[in-house]
C-alpha cells in the first residue's frame, strides 16, 4: 500500500513537472484583447498633395510643414512644394513659393521662437549651342516662413558658408535652443552662425557625418560611424569640437535616424523599432515596433513625437502605383492605448530567418484588413551568429514555440519536409478553390518533396548562365564536364572575367550538387576526375575580385569573346530583351552544369512560405497563403516593365506578357503614331532602349521558365559543405598540396556528411 | 604475502539486531515522523533538481528514441535503434569513439600512475616536474587547440621539423594520424590532474604497512601490486572513470580543430549526436545516445566488479 502511494507521489510529481515543461510554450494567444501593457494604436490620414516625393517634414506646434517635388512629363520639369499640415483638424494647404526648376528646398527647421526656417537651394547655368553646361553657380538661401499664415519673411545668402559657389551645397541644417545656426556639407566641417549669419565657430570633422540633430533641451548631436557603429556626439561650441560620444546608445551598423524629441531627449527610428531616448540618464525607453503598427519601417520618410504623446510620421505607400513609378503619401498618428482596449485577434506567428520585404507588406495589408486573425513575424536571423538563429528556429520547430507559418525562403525546406514540419498545400489549395493547373506547375515542383506541396511562392526569377549559341551550340543545358571541356578550349580567365574562386565552386559544385552526391546510394564523388578539374579551373580566378580594376565595358568583353559566360538572372521580359542586346547575337541559356542537363534554376524573390504542421491556426495561416495565390495578388506582380520576377499564375504571366508586348507610340509632328522605346535597361557599360516585345522573345522567355524545375543549389546547400570544401581547398590554392590530395581529403569529410545523412 | 588481520571488519550490529528481531521505538514515534517530514522538505528541492535536470530528460531521451520525428510522434518502437546501428557514420564514430577510449584511457591511467610514483621518490626538481604536467589544465581549450594546430598543422611545428631532416610532410589532422595526435592531446591535458589524484592516493597508504613489507624482505614489485595497488583500487577505479568521461569531452578539441565533419578518423560519437541535434533527427540522436549509455554502463559495471575485486581485502 505503501509503495503504491510513493509511486503515485512520483507519478504525479514526473507528470507536473512534465507539464510544466511542454506547457511552457508560445500560447494560442490573441493579440491586444486580453493582454497587459500598451500597445500604438495607427490612425492614418490619406493627405492630398500633388507632389511625387516629400523630402523634408517637420513639426511646429500643431503644424506638420512638408516640402517635396514633382516632375512634369509634359514641361520637363520640377515643381517645388510646400505644404503646412494642420494635425487638429487634419487640414493641408499649400503655402505658395517661388521657386524655378532648378531651384529647390533642401531643408527645414524650426527655431526656438517657432518660425519655420528653409533652406533653398538656387542653381543657375547657360547652356551653349551644343547644349553644354556653362557658368554654373548654386546659391543657398535661407528663408524665414511664418508658420501661422506660411508668409516667407527675411531671406538671407549663405552660400558663403557652404563653399566655392559652383559647387556649394549644404546637406545638413538645424537650429540650436540660443538660435545659432548649425550647417555643414557632411564632410569637411560644421559651421555656426547667429541668426544675423555672424561667425560663432568653425568645427572640423573627423569622418562623414550622417545626420545633426536638436535635442529636446537645444543641443546639437551629431551621428556618424565610429568604432562601433553608428554614435551621437555633442556639438561643443566652448571647445569648438565635437564631445565624447553619448553612452548608452546602440547604434549599430544599421540604418538608425534620430529626431528631436518632446518628452524625452531624442526619438529613435532604427527601421524596425521606435525608442525614446534620454541624453542625461543614457537610457532608452522602446515604444513599439512599426511591423506592430501595421507599417513598413522602411517606407517611413519623417516621423516625430507631439506634445500630447502622440507619434506622428509620414509612411510613403508605393504599392498602388508601381507601374506609374509615383508615390502617395499618408500621416499616421500612433496613440499609446492600453492592450486591453484593443480589439482582440488570433495570433499567427510567422517564423522566418529574415523577413522579405514583400512579405512585409503582404502582412501589413492582411493585419489592416483582416479582422479574425492578426500575423506577428519572429525573425530568427537579427542578431550576429547566424548558426545560433538557426539552432534556435530549429529549437522552435520541435517545441510548442513552433511558428504556424515558416519563411522558407534561403532554408534547406527538404531538411523540414522530411520531418513532417510542412504541411501538404496541394489538399489546401483544392479546398481553396486553386486548381493546380492554373499556376506554373514547374515552378510549383521546385518547393515539392515527395510530391507534396510544401511552400507557397508567389514570385520567381530564373537564375541562369548564358552564352553565345555560335560558341556552345544550341544547347539547354550541359554536364559539368561538358562545361569543363569548354573551358579548356579557351582562355579560362575569359571564361568569367569577373570571377572569383568561391564563384566558380557556386557555378560548377552548389548549383551542381547532385552531380557529386548520390544520396540513394550513400556515396559522393569529390575525388573524381571533375572534382579535381573544377578545382584546378578554379585556381585561375582569384580568391576577392578586385574592385578597383578597372577595366573592358562587358557588352565589348561579350563580343569580343573575353567574356565567354555570364551568370545573370532572368526576371522580365524586358531584362531578356536587354541580355539579347547586349550579347549582339543569339544566346545559348545553358543555365548551371547539371546531369540532367537542366541548369536553369528557379529562385524564390517575394518570399516563400510552409504551414506548419503542428500550427493550432491552420485556418487563419491559410487564409493568409491563399491570398499569394490569389488573382487579385498575382495580379498586383504584373507591370508595366516587369517586377523582380514573374508571377506564378499563368493568367497573370500572360497579363505580364501582353504589357510586354503591347507597344508604346508617340505622334510626330505630322501627326502619325511612330513606336516609342517602353523604357531603357542598362548593365555596366550597355544600354539599350527596349522596344514592345516580339512574339519569339515572349515564347524564348516562356521557354526558359519551362526548362527550370529546381530551386537554386543557394537554396539547399550545407553550409558544412562549402566550409568544408572553402577550407580543404586552400593549401591546393596556395600550392602546398595537390588537387587530388586536397580533393581526397574533401571526399573523405563529405562522406561522413553523406552517411550521417542517410 | 600474507597479512592476517586485514580482512574487512564489517559492523554486525545492523545484523545482530535483525537477529534477535529488535525494532526500533523511534520509527512510528511523532518526533521521527516529524524529523522526517522536515528531512524530506530539506532534500524536496535537491529532488526535483534531480528529477528535472536527469530524470526527466532521461526519459524524454528514451521516448525520443522510439518515435519517427520530433514533430509527429509516430511510434516505431525499435526501428531508430536499427537504424541507428545501419548506419555508417555511427558505425565509424562508435568504431573511433571505442578506439580512441581503448588508447587513451590505460595510457592516461597507466602514464599518471607512473608520473605519480616517480614524483613519490627522491628525484630533483619535483615541484617544477609537478607544476610542470599541472599546468595544461590552466591553458584554455581554445589556447590549446591553438597551440596543436601551430604543432600539428600541415605548414606546422612538426612538419617544418621532418623537413629539415629530409621527411616529407604529413598530414597529420586529414589523415590517419589524426586519432594519435588527438590521443596525445588528451593525455597532455589529463596527465596532471590524475597524477595529483595518484599522488594523493600513494600518500594515504598507511606508512606503517609499507614499513612492515620491508622489515619482511618485500621486493618493490610486490610492494606495489600487493599493497599500493589494492590499497589505490578506489582511485584507480575513480581516475579510469574521470578519464573515460573525459575521453568522450575530447570532441571539444576536435571540434576546435575542424568542425562539425573532421576527418574520419577524428569523427567521434559526439559529433554523430551534435549534428544529428542541429538536423532536428533527435530520434536518431536519442538511439544513439542510449546505446552509448549502455555501453558505458557496462564498462562501468566491469570497473567496479575488478575494483571490488582488487580492493576487497582493503579497509574501504
Amino acid at each position: 500500500m505503501k509503495k503504491s502511494q510513493n509511486f503515485l507521489r512520483i507519478a504525479l510529481m514526473t507528470g507536473m513537472i512534465m507539464l510544466a515543461l511542454f506547457g511552457c510554450g508560445r500560447k494560442e494567444g490573441t493579440e491586444g484583447g486580453g493582454k497587459s501593457g500598451y500597445v500604438y494604436v495607427p490612425e492614418y490620414v490619406q493627405i492630398d498633395i500633388e507632389c511625387d516625393h516629400i523630402y523634408d517634414a517637420v513639426a511646429a506646434g500643431d503644424n506638420l510643414f512638408l516640402s517635396g517635388v514633382s516632375w512634369n512629363d509634359d514641361t520637363g520639369e520640377n515643381k517645388n512644394y510646400l505644404y503646412k499640415y494642420n494635425m487638429i483638424d487634419k487640414q493641408i494647404q499649400e503655402i505658395s513659393i517661388d521657386l524655378d526648376t532648378d531651384s529647390s528646398i533642401s531643408s527645414m527647421t524650426v527655431a526656438p521662437d517657432g518660425k519655420l526656417m528653409i533652406l533653398i537651394n538656387r542653381y543657375t547655368y547657360e547652356q551653349d549651342e551644343e547644349g553644354n553646361v556653362t557658368n554654373a553657380e548654386s546659391a543657398i538661401e535661407l528663408w524665414d516662413v511664418s508658420p501661422e499664415d506660411g508668409s516667407v519673411g527675411e531671406k538671407k545668402d549663405i552660400t558663403k558658408l557652404a563653399g566655392d559657389s559652383e559647387y556649394a551645397y549644404i546637406q545638413y541644417f538645424c537650429v540650436d535652443g540660443q538660435g545659432n545656426i548649425y550647417v555643414s556639407d557632411g564632410d569637411n566641417g560644421i559651421h555656426v552662425v547667429k541668426q544675423d549669419l555672424s561667425p560663432v565657430c568653425d568645427i572640423k570633422l573627423d569622418n562623414w557625418i550622417q545626420g545633426m540633430i536638436p535635442s529636446k533641451e537645444g543641443d546639437i548631436y551629431i551621428s556618424s560611424y565610429g568604432e562601433n557603429g553608428l554614435e551621437l556626439r555633442p556639438v561643443d561650441l566652448n571647445g569648438k569640437k565635437l564631445g565624447e560620444a553619448v553612452e548608452g546608445m546602440a547604434g549599430g551598423y544599421g540604418n538608425t535616424q534620430y529626431y528631436t524629441g518632446v518628452s524625452q531627449s531624442l526619438v529613435t527610428n532604427s527601421s524596425d523599432q521606435v525608442s525614446l531616448f534620454d541624453l542625461s540618464s543614457g537610457t532608452s525607453e522602446p515604444l513599439f515596433k512599426w511591423l506592430d503598427a501595421d507599417i513598413d519601417g522602411n517606407e517611413v520618410s519623417e516621423m516625430g513625437e507631439l506634445s500630447d504623446g502622440r507619434i506622428w510620421a509620414i509612411v510613403r505607400n508605393n504599392s498602388e502605383s508601381a507601374s506609374t513609378g509615383g508615390n502617395t503619401y499618408e500621416v499616421v498618428f500612433l496613440t499609446r492605448t492600453e492592450a486591453s482596449k484593443v480589439e482582440a485577434k488570433k495570433e499567427i506567428l510567422l517564423g522566418t530567418m529574415w523577413l522579405d520585404s514583400n512579405l512585409k507588406k503582404g502582412i501589413i495589408d492582411f493585419n489592416k484588413t483582416n479582422g479574425q486573425y492578426r500575423i506577428t513575424v519572429k525573425e530568427y536571423g537579427g542578431g550576429d551568429d547566424y548558426m545560433e538563429g538557426l539552432n534556435q528556429f530549429n529549437a522552435d520547430l520541435t517545441t510548442a514555440n513552433c511558428p504556424d507559418m515558416i519563411s522558407l525562403s534561403n532554408i534547406d525546406f527538404e531538411q523540414y519536409a522530411s520531418k513532417g514540419i510542412l504541411e501538404d498545400l496541394y489538399p489546401y489549395m483544392e479546398k481553396s478553390g486553386f486548381k493546380k493547373e492554373d499556376y506554373l506547375e514547374n515552378i510549383l515542383k521546385a518547393y515539392e518533396s515527395d510530391g507534396r506541396l510544401c511552400g507557397i511562392l508567389p514570385q520567381f526569377y530564373i537564375s541562369t548562365t548564358m552564352a553565345k549559341a555560335s560558341l556552345v551550340g544550341d544547347k539547354t543545358g550541359w554536364t559539368l564536364s561538358e562545361m569543363l571541356d569548354f573551358v579548356e578550349e579557351n582562355e579560362p580567365e575569359n571564361i568569367f572575367s569577373d570571377g572569383t574562386r568561391s564563384s566558380i565552386f557556386y557555378y560548377c559544385i552548389y548549383n551542381n550538387i547532385d552531380e557529386f552526391i548520390d544520396w540513394q546510394n550513400g556515396k559522393c564523388f569529390f575525388d573524381g576526375e571533375d572534382f579535381i578539374r573544377t578545382l584546378e579551373f578554379a585556381a585561375n580566378f582569384p580568391e576577392e575580385y578586385d574592385y578597383s580594376r578597372e577595366g573592358e565595358g562587358i557588352s565589348s568583353k561579350i563580343r569580343s569573346n573575353k567574356l565567354l559566360l555570364m551568370q545573370s538572372t532572368i526576371s522580365s521580359v524586358q531584362e531578356y530583351q536587354m541580355m539579347n542586346g547586349m550579347f549582339g547575337e543569339k544566346i545559348a541559356f545553358v543555365g548551371y552544369p547539371n546531369s540532367e542537363r537542366k541548369g536553369n534554376l528557379i529562385q524564390a524573390t517575394g518570399g516563400c512560405i510552409g504551414l506548419s504542421a503542428k500550427s493550432k491556426n491552420k485556418d487563419g495561416a491559410w487564409e493568409f497563403m491563399q491570398r499569394l495565390l490569389s488573382d487579385e495578388y498575382q495580379d498586383s506582380l504584373v507591370s508595366e516593365h516587369g517586377s523582380w520576377g514573374f508571377p506564378v499564375k499563368k493568367s497573370a504571366l500572360e497579363k505580364q506578357f501582353e504589357i510586354d508586348m503591347t507597344p508604346d507610340f508617340y505622334e510626330d509632328e505630322e501627326g502619325n503614331k511612330i513606336e516609342s522605346p517602353k523604357t531603357t535597361w542598362g548593365w555596366d557599360d550597355f544600354e539599350m532602349e527596349i522596344m514592345a516585345a516580339t512574339q519569339e522573345e515572349i515564347d524564348a522567355v516562356k521557354e526558359i521558365i519551362a526548362s527550370a524545375d529546381k530551386l537554386s543549389g543557394n537554396v539547399g546547400v550545407n553550409e558544412q559543405l562549402t566550409s568544408i570544401i572553402t577550407e580543404e581547398s586552400e593549401p591546393f590554392f596556395k600550392g602546398q598540396k595537390s588537387a587530388a590530395d586536397v580533393a581526397g581529403i574533401i571526399q573523405n569529410r563529405i562522406q561522413i556528411y553523406v552517411n550521417e545523412n542517410r | 604475502m600474507h597479512f592476517p588481520g586485514r580482512k574487512k571488519i564489517k559492523s554486525d550490529s545492523e545484523q545482530t539486531k535483525k537477529q534477535k528481531g529488535i525494532r526500533k521505538k523511534s520509527d512510528t514515534s511523532p518526533r521521527t515522523r516529524r524529523g522526517r517530514r522536515i528531512s524530506a522538505g530539506y532534500l524536496f528541492p535537491s529532488a526535483l533538481g534531480v528529477m528535472l535536470f536527469f530524470v526527466l530528460p532521461f526519459f524524454i531521451v528514451i521516448y525520443y528514441s522510439m518515435v519517427d520525428n520530433p514533430i509527429s510522434h509516430q511510434f516505431v518502437f525499435l526501428d531508430n535503434f536499427v537504424m541507428v546501428f545501419q548506419n555508417a557514420a555511427f558505425r565509424q564514430a562508435a568504431a573511433n569513439t571505442l578506439t580512441f577510449s581503448a588508447a587513451a584511457v590505460p595510457l592516461a591511467v597507466v602514464l599518471s600512475l607512473l608520473l605519480a610514483m616517480l614524483l613519490e621518490s627522491k628525484i630533483p626538481f619535483k615541484s617544477q616536474f609537478r607544476t610542470f604536467f599541472l599546468s595544461p589544465m590552466m591553458v584554455p581549450i581554445a589556447s590549446v587547440v591553438l597551440i596543436w594546430q601551430v604543432l600539428f598543422h600541415y605548414n606546422g611545428m612538426m612538419n617544418e621539423i621532418r623537413v629539415l631532416f629530409g621527411a616529407d610532410k604529413v598530414d597529420w589532422l586529414n589523415s590517419s594520424y589524426a586519432q594519435a595526435v588527438i590521443v596525445m592531446l588528451f593525455l597532455w591535458k589529463n596527465l596532471g590532474y590524475n597524477m595529483i589524484l595518484f599522488m594523493s592516493a600513494l600518500s594515504s597508504i598507511p606508512k606503517d604497512i609499507l614499513e612492515v613489507a620491508v622489515l619482511e624482505s618485500a621486493t618493490p614489485f610486490q610492494i606495489f601490486w600487493h599493497i599500493k595497488l589494492r590499497y589505490m583500487s578506489s582511485t584507480i577505479l575513480f581516475v579510469t572513470i574521470m578519464s573515460l568521461i573525459n575521453s568522450f569531452k575530447v570532441f571539444r578539441e576536435i571540434y576546435l580543430l575542424k568542425g562539425d565533419y573532421p576527418y574520419d578518423t577524428m569523427y567521434m560519437l559526439q559529433h554523430f549526436m551534435n549534428n544529428t541535434f542541429g538536423r532536428l533527427d533527435y530520434q536518431k540522436m536519442s538511439a544513439a545516445a542510449i546505446l552509448m549509455a549502455i555501453v558505458m554502463v557496462i564498462i562501468i559495471g566491469i570497473l567496479f566488479l575488478t575494483e571490488s575485486y582488487f580492493g576487497k581485502d582493503v579497509e574501504g
